[in-house]
C-alpha cells in the first residue's frame, strides 16, 4: 500500500470530521483566564516568554502563543504545587533586577534591555534549583508543542510515511517537532 | 457433557470454546479456534474498542491536548503506579487501568500495568518481537531451576505462523542466539548506530549489534492487506493506536479474522470470576461472570476453555477457582499455583555523548531499537550470577529540549536550540530473572474488588542474581561505549520496582512433571485437561527476549492442539 492510499484509508476510517471537530482549543489563549492571577503578571509572563523565544524572520515568538497563560495553566495543573510560587517568585526577582539595572520595570524596557535582565538573572548563582528553569522549561514546551513553533521554528511532519537513517543536513535545516 | 441443561437459557450460553481475555494471546486462541470451526466466545472484562473509531488520540497535534501530552498532577495522584509507565500519558491514558478502580494488595512493591479493554494491552505493548533460542528452552534444566517441556525445534514453526500473520520486521542475522524468523524488511540504522555496531563487534567478537525486530509492517504482504491493515508510517504515535493498522494488535488483526469466520461472540464488560469444575467428567464445564456494569452474574459453558487473561488474572482467576476437588484452586493439587513468578530485570542502563557527526540526520520516527542478543552464560556458566541479558539500545541528536539545558535567551537562543543538537547514545539491558518459589502471587483473604472477587497480593521481590547481573550490565555496557568512543559516560540504576517491565510470568509454569508443574507441554492443566493456558501465566522462565511472540506462537500451537483433541473426542 502506497503512502496516499494509506492516507485515504485512515481519513475515511477515522471519521476525520467528527476527530477534529471534538478537539480542544488551539491556542491557550481560548483557554479560561487562571485564577488567582492577575492580568498584569500574565501579560509579565508572557513578556519574559516572548523575550526567551522572540519572533525571528521564520517564525513567530512565543508571545504570539499566550505563552502566559500556558505557563500559569500548565504549572498549576501539571507540577508540583510549589511551582506557581516559584513562578511567583520569578517574576517578582526579575522586575527588581530590572528596576535595579534599569529603574524601569521589565515591559517599559527595550528588548535588548530585556535580554540583558534575563541573561543576568539566569547566569547568577541561586542557592537550590534555579527558579528561571523552570519558566524557561514551560516557555520551550509550550512554543515547540504549539502550531507555529512545532511548524514554523521546527519541522513537523506528523506522518513521515518512512524513516530514513542517514539524512544530510543542511546548513538551513531545522530539528524536527517530534 | 455436563453442560448444566437445567440451567435457563443455557443453550443460549453453550459454545464450543470460551478464551478468557481478548489481549495478544486471547486474540490469537480466538482466531485460531474460530477458524478452526469452533464457535468460540470470548470474555473481556473491560470496555470495547474498535479498531480505527476507538483510538480517539491518533491523528492529534501536540498542540490539541490540553496539557500538551503532559500528566496532570490530579491524573498522577489518582494513578500512582499506572503514571510511571512510560507510556502513559494525555494521549493515552484511556487505556490503561486507573489504580483505583483495581486496587492490589503489595507484600513486596510491585508495579501492576494492566490495559482493561478490548485488546488488552496488545494497544500500549511496545511491539518488539524476537525468537526465543534453543539456549532460553534449555536454560532452566541447565540451571537446575525449572524443565520446558518444549524445546525450540518444536516452537519454530508456530513462531513461523505467528510471524507471517502478524508481521515482524527485521534482518536476517544468521545467530544461534536469537534464531531469524519470517521478517518484512528492517528498519535502518542512522549513521552514529552504524559507526556504533562497527566498533563495538570489531572490540567485542561474539556480541552482535543489530537492528531491533518489531511487529509493524515495513512492506505489507497480501496476507496483511487482506486484514486491512497498512504500511507502517514511522509516526511512532503506536501507543495511541494505529489508524494505519500498522502494528499488530488484537483488535487490528487477530480479531477482525477471527469475528470474519461468523463464529465470534465476543463480550465485553465480562468479568470473569471462576471457572466451574465439574466433578463428574473431572473437567471444566464453563465460567461464572460478573456483569461488569449490572454485577449480574451469568454463567456460559464449552467443552474448552483458553486462560488469557494476562499473567497475574490468570493467576487470580486460577486460585479463585475452588471447589470440592480444587479447594486450592483450579489444577492446584501441590500448592504451586501462583508461585515461580519471575519478570524482566530493566533497572540499568547508560548514557553518553558521541561527538562528530555534525552533518548527518534522519527524518521520520523508527519505532524500534538496535539490540544485542543476550552474550552472557550462553553455552556454559561463566559468571557471578545465572543467566543473562539483552541489551537495547540507539542514538539520535538532541531537539529543541536542549534549550532546558543551554543558558541564553533571544533570537541567537532560538537559532541554536531549533537546529540538531548533539548526538547521544542510550542503552538500556532486559535481563533474565530466575523464578524463585517465593516470588508468589496469591488472593487476599479479607479484601475484594467493586465484582466482589478476591484482590491479589504481590509477594514478587528482586534478589542478590539480579543485582550481580546488573552490574555486569553496566560495567559492560561501560566498556562498549568506550570503545565506541563515547564521552561523559553515565550509568544508572532505576531501581524501579518489579512489574514496570510489564514483563511478569509464571504462577502456572509449563512442566513434564504435574508434581512440579501446572500445565502440560501443550498449556493443557494436568489436573484438568480442558483448560489451556497459554498468556505470561505459563512460562517455565523468561529469557531475554520480549515475551509476546511467544505467547502467541505458544496459544497458536496450543489450540491446534485443542481442536485436534477435541475432533479424537480426547476433550
Amino acid at each position: 500500500m502506497n503512502r496516499r492510499e494509506a492516507l485515504r484509508q485512515t481519513a475515511l476510517a477515522a471519521g476525520a470530521a467528527a476527530l477534529w471537530a471534538s478537539l480542544p482549543a488551539r491556542t491557550w489563549a481560548a483557554l479560561a483566564a487562571p485564577a488567582d492571577w492577575s492580568a498584569a503578571d500574565e501579560a509579565l509572563l508572557t513578556l519574559i516568554g516572548d523575550t526567551i523565544i522572540p519572533a525571528t524572520a521564520s517564525s513567530p515568538g512565543a508571545g504570539s502563543v499566550a505563552i502566559g497563560r500556558f505557563i500559569i495553566t500548565q504549572a498549576t495543573d501539571c507540577y508540583p504545587p510549589q511551582s506557581v510560587d516559584t513562578l511567583r517568585r520569578t517574576l517578582r526577582e526579575i522586575d527588581a533586577a530590572s528596576r535595579q539595572r534599569f529603574n524601569q520595570p521589565f515591559p517599559a524596557l527595550s528588548v535588548d534591555e530585556r535580554e540583558q535582565v534575563l541573561t543576568a538573572y539566569e547566569a547568577a548563582p541561586q542557592s537550590g534549583a534555579h527558579p528561571f528553569r523552570l519558566i524557561k522549561e514551560l516557555t520551550l514546551l509550550g512554543y515547540f508543542t504549539s502550531e507555529p513553533g512545532a511548524t514554523q521554528a521546527l519541522r513537523y511532519d506528523p506522518i513521515p510515511g518512512a524513516f530514513h537513517g542517514s539524512v544530510k543536513l543542511a546548513p538551513a535545516d531545522r530539528s524536527w517537532a517530534l | 457433557m455436563a453442560n448444566h441443561p437445567t440451567t435457563p437459557g443455557a443453550r443460549e450460553h453453550t459454545f464450543d470454546a470460551i478464551v478468557i481475555g481478548s489481549g495478544i494471546s486471547g486474540g490469537w486462541a480466538a482466531k485460531e479456534l474460530c477458524e478452526a470451526g469452533l464457535r468460540t466466545l470470548v470474555l473481556e472484562r473491560g470496555r470495547d474498542v474498535k479498531h480505527r473509531e476507538d483510538y480517539p488520540t491518533a491523528l492529534k497535534n501536540p498542540w490539541d491536548f490540553p496539557h500538551r501530552n503532559k500528566t496532570p498532577r490530579a491524573v498522577a495522584t489518582a494513578n500512582p503506579i499506572a503514571k510511571k509507565c512510560y507510556a502513559f500519558d494525555e494521549a493515552t491514558a484511556h487505556f490503561f487501568v486507573k489504580d483505583d478502580e483495581h486496587p492490589y494488595v503489595q507484600d513486596r512493591p510491585f508495579d501492576w500495568i494492566r490495559g482493561y479493554q478490548v485488546g488488552g494491552k496488545s494497544l500500549i505493548w511496545a511491539r518488539q518481537t524476537q525468537r526465543w533460542s534453543r539456549f532460553d528452552f534449555e536454560g532452566p534444566a541447565r540451571d537446575g531451576f525449572g524443565e520446558w517441556p518444549i524445546t525450540y525445534d518444536e516452537l519454530a514453526p508456530w513462531y513461523s505462523h505467528v510471524e507471517r500473520f502478524a508481521g515482524i520486521s527485521g534482518n536476517y542475522d544468521g545467530l544461534e542466539t536469537l534464531p531469524d524468523g519470517e521478517f518484512l524488511p528492517a528498519w535502518e540504522m542512522n549513521d552514529v548506530e552504524k559507526h556504533a555496531q562497527g566498533k563495538i563487534m570489531a572490540a567485542f567478537p561474539g556480541r552482535h549489534v543489530i537492528q531491533g525486530r518489531c511487529a509493524h509492517l515495513t512492506a505489507p504482504q497480501p496476507q496483511h492487506l487482506a486484514q486491512n491493515r497498512g504500511q507502517c508510517q514511522a509516526r511512532n504515535l503506536c501507543y495511541r493506536g494505529c489508524p494505519f493498522g500498522a502494528y499488530f494488535s488484537s483488535n487490528s488483526s487477530t480479531l477482525p479474522a477471527a469475528a470474519a469466520t461468523g463464529r465470534l461472540t465476543l463480550r465485553p464488560h465480562s468479568v470473569v470470576e471462576s471457572i466451574l469444575h465439574d466433578p463428574v467428567t473431572g473437567r471444566a464445564s464453563g465460567v461464572r461472570v460478573i456483569d461488569a456494569v449490572t454485577k449480574q452474574a451469568t454463567e456460559f459453558f464449552a467443552r474448552v476453555i483458553f486462560a488469557n487473561a494476562s499473567c497475574l488474572n490468570t493467576n487470580l482467576l486460577l486460585l479463585n477457582s475452588t471447589s470440592t476437588r480444587f479447594p486450592a484452586g483450579l489444577g492446584n493439587d501441590h500448592g504451586l499455583l501462583g508461585r515461580y513468578v519471575a519478570f524482566h530485570n530493566y533497572r540499568g542502563s547508560l548514557y553518553a555523548s558521541v561527538e562528530g557527526f555534525a552533518d548527518s540526520y534522519y527524518s521520520g520516527r523508527r519505532p524500534t531499537q538496535l539490540m544485542m542478543p543476550n552474550f552472557r552464560n550462553v553455552r556454559k556458566q561463566e559468571t557471578d550470577f545465572q543467566r543473562g541479558y539483552m541489551v537495547f539500545f540507539g542514538a539520535s541528536r538532541a531537539g529543541w529540549q536542549q534549550g532546558n539545558y543551554t543558558p541564553g535567551v533571544g533570537a541567537a537562543f532560538k537559532d541554536r536550540i531549533t537546529r540538531p543538537g548533539p548526538w547521544g547514545i542510550s542503552m538500556m539491558m532486559q535481563g533474565e530473572t530466575v523464578p524463585r518459589k517465593e516470588n508468589h502471587v496469591r488472593l487476599s483473604p479479607d479484601r475484594k474488588d467493586a465484582w466482589g472477587i478476591p484482590q491479589l497480593v504481590t509477594a514478587i521481590g528482586y534478589d542478590d542474581n539480579d543485582e550481580k547481573l546488573m552490574r555486569d550490565f553496566l560495567a559492560r555496557g561501560q566498556e562498549m561505549l568506550e570503545a565506541v568512543g563515547a564521552k561523559k559516560i553515565s550509568a544508572r540504576d532505576s531501581k524501579q520496582n518489579p512489574g514496570l517491565d510489564i514483563h511478569e510470568m509464571g504462577g502456572a509454569r509449563m512442566g513434564h512433571d504435574p508434581k512440579t508443574s501446572l500445565l502440560n507441554r501443550w498449556n493443557q492443566l494436568h489436573a484438568c485437561t480442558n483448560v489451556f493456558v497459554t498468556d505470561g501465566a505459563c512460562m517455565t522462565s523468561t529469557g531475554t527476549q520480549n515475551p509476546s511472540l511467544t505467547f502467541m506462537a505458544l496459544t497458536a500451537r496450543a489450540a491446534q492442539h485443542a481442536v485436534a483433541e477435541l475432533k479424537k473426542g480426547n476433550l
